[in-house]
């Protein structure tokens, strides 16, 4: 009985393993195994100001997170409303500007998936995550 | 109680059962298609948990939506079918303790469940779905045992 419960176990663990493989070698130029976001993505909060003018930065929080603050001159795109937010951004960006995505703090995601979503829906270059996110910038202020 | 009443009644619980399964079985083919076709959004949810390496996490990524389907499919075909009940509620246990850990350490997590569909689920709502499911699981773990029994 319980050899019986240990090799379907078994053989289901091992068959989800077959596409999940492959899976992995489809997306090997899309993801990276070593960090969540490769390095040259990231910008710190000393860096991305010096930017100055250069620099548009993109608020990844929810709506009332930014209407309550924001970093001053920042546009607010987040994925709840993405299709209504991303032309008016669209229309303050140039090429010569670096992005800089920012969300709530260190463990956040939002600003990640905004950023993923301008390199690859907008194809958008010189797009970058802010490390530590808003409360990096606040202690920093 | 007549050998026709029992046979009905056993009849109408069978086909109770057999609902349960598919509708256990379609919400994780479900979850994990979800998954399956974004595992960078799902490395980045199992990441915001901050209790793997980013590594680890990845391969997860990879791997876990496929094991929700094939057991979800074990579920539904009832092939493989004690295999497949063991792996899911093992795999909701662990994601339940996983998102109970993370609050208690304050983390703001994506659940990722249900991919960008439960992006912005609370945490009770997260709780209650994980329960849920893992209450039909144990429910029909319990009633596999009990049928293995009675045809011994």
């Amino acid at each position: 009985m319980k050899s019986a419960l240990v090799y379907q176990t078994l053989v289901l663990a091992a068959l989800a393993l077959v596409p999940g493989i492959g899976e992995a070698l489809y997306f090997h130029d899309k993801i990276s195994w070593r960090s969540s976001i490769p390095a040259s993505e990231m910008v710190s909060v000393e860096q991305a100001r010096a930017w100055g003018d250069s620099a548009i930065w993109v608020d990844a929080r929810p709506d009332e997170d930014f209407a309550h603050n924001h970093v001053p001159g920042a546009f607010s795109l987040n994925e709840d409303r993405w299709n209504a937010l991303l032309p008016q951004f669209l229309a303050a960006w140039s090429p010569s500007k670096k992005v800089v995505v920012y969300c709530s703090s260190l463990n956040c995601n939002a600003s990640r998936e905004v950023a993923r979503r301008l390199r690859d829906e907008a194809q958008l270059k010189n797009v970058f995550v802010l490390e530590g996110g808003w409360e990096e910038w606040l202690k920093k202020k | 109680m007549t050998s026709a009443t029992f046979n009905l009644k056993l009849r109408t619980s069978n086909i109770l059962w057999r609902i349960v399964d598919l509708i256990v079985g379609g919400i994780f083919i479900y979850a994990g298609a979800l998954k399956m076709f974004d595992p960078v959004r799902f490395a980045s949810d199992i990441d915001n948990y901050k209790i793997l390496p980013w590594t680890i996490g990845v391969a997860l990524a990879f791997y876990v939506p496929w094991l929700e389907i094939f057991c979800g499919i074990a579920l539904v075909l009832r092939f493989l079918y004690r295999g497949g009940l063991s792996i899911l509620t093992a795999l909701v246990l662990v994601f339940t303790l996983a998102t109970v850990a993370a609050k208690v350490r304050g983390l703001d997590i994506t659940c990722g469940c249900f991919g960008h569909a439960s992006q912005h689920w609370s945490f009770p709502a997260h709780i209650a779905t994980n329960l849920a499911i893992l209450a039909a699981l144990l429910a029909l773990c319990f009633q596999a045992a009990a049928k293995r029994k009675a045809a011994h």
